[in-house]
C-alpha cells in the first residue's frame, strides 16, 4: 500500500470542510478514528497559546471520537435553542503542506477562513486559523487521528459550535 | 443635570404589594447605559483581578474600570497599586500588554516613562520644552485609582473616592468568598487560558443568568440529557459532571434543594445542596477541608454556589469553578472575560478533572453556555417592546423571601440580608431585587 500523495491529503481535508458545510455529521464522524484528539487550545494572556491540556484550559479538548458524537447529538437533539436556527457555514482552506511521518502516518498543516452567517441574528463572522492534521491508516482506510486547530480570533461572538472552525 | 428618568418608573419595587417590576428600558436605553457607566462602574467598587496575576516585583496587568484602561502594577518593593492606565501627556493608553513584567514603562507617543509604581522618571526633552512653571506644579505620574483593596487576593478598586470602605461594600458576603479562598490553602489562581466572549445583549441578561436557578432544565436540556447519558455509561473517556452527581435542580427532588441570599449592595448568592463526593474536583482535600474548618464549612464548600458580587464578579462553582468579570459594551452588547479559578497545588489529577469540566459547560465553545448566550439576545430582541414596559421575570419566591438567615446560613455564621430556602420547582427570583436596590443606589444622584 502507499501512502497518501499530497494531492490525495489536500482532497481528505477539504473534504471535511465540504462535509461540515453540508452539515453532513455522520460522515464527519465517520473521518475520525475511536481515539482521537480533537483540540482546539485558548490564549494566555501573553499572547501565546495554551499546550497543556491537562494543566491549561482549552477552547475544546476531546480524546475519543465519543465526545465528538455528544456534540452531534446536541446539535441534533432539537433542545439546544443555538442549535435550532443552523448558521450556515463556508469551509476556505487553502496552504496545504503535507509531511509522510511513516507508511501508515500523515501529518498536515492548513489555513481556514470558516465563513459563518447567521441566521437567526443576520449577523456574518468569520473564524479563521490554523488546522494541524494527523492522518492514519486503519482497517476502515485513513482517518483523521489528530486534529488541533489553532483559533486566530478566539474572542467569540456569541457561540462557536464544532463545523464553525 | 436635568434628571430624565424617574427611579419608579424604572424599578417599580414595592414589596408591600408583592410587586417587583424592572423596566425593560433598563436594558436598551443607550442614555440610561451611560449613566450606568459612569455610576455604577465607574461610581463605585468594581472587582478587577486576582493578586496572583502580578506575584512578583514589576508584574503588571491590564484592565478596564468601566471604560477606563488600568493598570495594576507591583513595584520594585513588591507593593501592589492600581493606576490609571493613561499617560498624562497626551491620554494615550500606556500599556497595551494583558499583562507582563517591566521596571518602566514608556508612553509608545511622545516617549514619557514611568516607573512600576507609576511615577513619571522622564520627560523626554524636558529642559529644552520652555515649559511653564504652571505644568511643573502639576503631577505628571499616572494616577492612582481613588480606592483599592484585597480581600483573600480579590482584588477591588473604585474610582469614586467617596464610597464605603472596601470591607463595608462586601459585608456578609465576604464569607462567601472565604468559602472560594479557604479551600485553597495554598491560595487561588487562574488557570491559563483566558476564554472571552460577547454576546449582543445587555450586561443585566448575565447578572442576572448566574443566579436564575429557574432556566437551568429548560435552556439546557441538551446538555442534561448528556449528562444523563454519561453518568450511566462510565466511560473513561467521557468526562463525568458534578451535577449529574447532584439533585437539587431536578422537578423531584425531595425536600430542601438549596436556595437563595441576598445581601446588602447588590452582592447575591444561588446554591443548591450537592453531595461531598469524587464528582468534584476539592474531593481529594474534602478531609482536610473537614478537619481545618469543620464539617458544615465543608460541606457549604462543596454545594453548588454561584455568587455575584455586584456590579461585575461572579463565580460559579457548579459544572466546575468559573471566575466571570462583566464588562459592558453597549446597551446591547456585552463582554465576558472567563476563567477556570483553581486552588494553587491540587493534584493534576485534580486540574486534569476541573479543566475538563469546565471546558464542556462553562465554554462559548461548550455545550451549555451557548444556549444562555443565544437566550440573552432573544431577550435583547423583546426589550425592544414599549407597551408593556414591566417585565414578569422578578416575581417567583415572592412569598418566600425573608429577612435574615436560617440554619444553614448559620451553619458558616452567615447573616443574609434576606433568603429563600427553596424546594424543588421553587426557583427564586426575588434575589434579583437585590441587584436592582444596589442599582437604584449607585444611580440615586442621576434619578429623579
Amino acid at each position: 500500500m502507499t501512502v497518501l500523495s499530497h494531492a490525495e491529503v489536500e482532497a481528505f481535508i477539504y473534504r471535511e470542510g465540504l462535509i461540515l458545510d453540508r452539515k453532513d455529521f455522520d460522515a464527519w464522524l465517520a473521518m475520525y478514528t475511536p481515539e482521537c484528539l480533537f483540540w482546539m487550545p485558548a490564549w494566555r494572556d501573553d499572547g501565546t497559546q495554551t499546550e497543556d491540556p491537562d494543566a491549561e484550559l482549552s477552547l475544546i479538548f476531546y480524546r475519543g471520537r465519543r465526545n465528538l458524537e455528544d456534540r452531534v447529538q446536541r446539535i441534533r437533539s432539537g433542545f439546544s435553542v443555538a442549535s435550532a436556527v443552523m448558521p450556515r457555514v463556508s469551509h476556505m482552506i487553502g496552504g496545504v503542506l503535507s509531511e509522510v511521518v511513516d507508511d501508515d502516518t500523515v501529518k498536515a498543516d492548513s489555513s481556514f477562513i470558516v465563513s459563518m452567517h447567521d441566521v437567526r441574528t443576520n449577523r456574518t463572522h468569520s473564524y479563521f486559523g490554523r488546522y494541524e492534521h494527523v492522518l492514519s491508516r486503519t482497517d476502515d482506510g485513513w482517518k483523521i487521528s489528530q486534529k488541533i486547530i489553532r483559533l486566530m480570533n478566539d474572542v467569540v461572538p456569541t457561540m462557536l459550535d464544532v463545523y464553525g472552525v | 443635570m436635568t434628571k430624565q428618568f424617574a427611579l419608579r418608573d424604572l424599578v417599580d419595587d414595592r414589596p408591600a404589594d408583592g410587586v417587583f417590576r424592572v423596566n425593560r428600558a433598563l436594558f436598551r436605553d443607550r442614555e440610561l447605559f451611560d449613566l450606568e457607566m459612569k455610576h455604577v462602574f465607574e461610581g463605585g467598587w468594581v472587582f478587577i483581578g486576582l493578586a496572583t496575576q502580578a506575584e512578583n516585583p514589576n508584574d503588571f496587568f491590564t484592565s478596564f474600570i468601566g471604560r477606563v484602561p488600568i493598570i495594576v502594577s507591583r513595584n520594585g518593593q513588591g507593593e501592589l497599586r492600581c493606576l490609571v492606565n493613561v499617560c498624562p501627556h497626551k491620554g494615550v493608553r500606556l500599556v497595551q500588554k494583558l499583562c507582563g513584567n517591566a521596571s518602566r514603562h514608556v508612553c509608545p507617543y511622545h516617549g514619557w516613562m514611568f516607573d512600576s509604581a507609576g511615577v513619571n522618571r522622564n520627560i523626554k526633552w524636558k529642559k529644552g520644552g520652555c515649559y511653564s512653571p504652571a505644568f511643573d506644579e502639576d503631577s505628571h505620574d499616572l494616577a492612582e485609582v481613588a480606592r483599592f483593596g484585597e480581600y483573600q487576593g480579590l482584588l477591588f478598586a473604585s474610582l469614586n473616592p467617596d464610597v464605603p470602605s472596601l470591607e463595608e461594600h462586601l459585608g456578609e458576603a465576604a464569607k462567601l468568598l472565604d468559602l472560594v479562598a479557604d479551600k485553597a490553602p495554598n491560595g487561588l489562581e487562574l488557570v491559563p487560558g483566558r476564554v472571552t466572549f460577547t454576546y449582543a445583549a445587555n450586561w443585566k441578561m448575565q447578572l442576572e443568568n448566574c443566579s436564575d436557578q429557574y432556566h437551568f432544565t429548560s435552556t439546557h436540556p441538551s446538555y442534561i440529557r448528556i449528562l444523563e447519558e454519561r453518568a450511566k455509561e462510565q466511560s473513561v473517556e467521557v468526562v463525568q459532571s458534578s451535577i449529574g452527581a447532584a439533585d437539587f435542580w431536578t422537578e423531584g427532588a425531595a425536600g430542601v434543594t438549596g436556595g437563595t441570599m441576598s445581601f446588602d449592595h447588590g452582592h447575591v448568592l444561588n446554591w443548591g445542596i450537592m453531595p461531598v463526593s469524587n464528582a468534584i474536583a476539592d474531593f481529594e482535600r474534602a478531609e482536610e477541608l473537614a478537619e481545618k474548618f469543620g464539617e458544615a464549612k465543608r460541606n457549604w464548600m462543596f454545594n453548588m454556589r454561584n455568587l455575584t458580587i455586584f456590579p461585575n464578579m461572579q463565580i460559579a462553582e457548579n459544572a466546575s469553578s468559573q471566575l466571570r468579570v462583566i464588562r459592558p459594551i453597549g446597551p446591547d452588547l456585552t463582554e465576558m472575560q472567563t476563567w477556570c479559578i483553581a486552588p494553587r497545588g491540587e493534584s493534576a489529577e485534580a486540574r486534569r478533572f476541573r479543566i475538563r469540566q469546565y471546558e464542556d459547560f462553562f465554554n462559548p465553545t461548550g455545550m451549555a453556555t451557548p444556549d444562555d448566550t443565544v437566550c440573552y439576545e432573544e431577550a435583547q430582541m423583546g426589550m425592544a417592546e414599549q407597551e408593556r414596559p414591566g417585565l414578569q421575570g422578578h416575581d417567583r419566591g415572592m412569598t418566600a423571601t425573608v429577612e435574615g438567615g436560617n440554619e444553614y446560613a448559620a451553619m458558616i455564621d452567615l447573616k443574609p440580608a434576606r433568603r429563600v430556602l427553596a424546594v424543588a420547582q421553587l426557583c427564586d427570583e426575588s434575589l434579583f431585587a437585590s441587584y436592582y436596590r444596589a442599582w437604584a443606589q449607585r444611580m440615586k444622584e442621576v434619578l429623579a
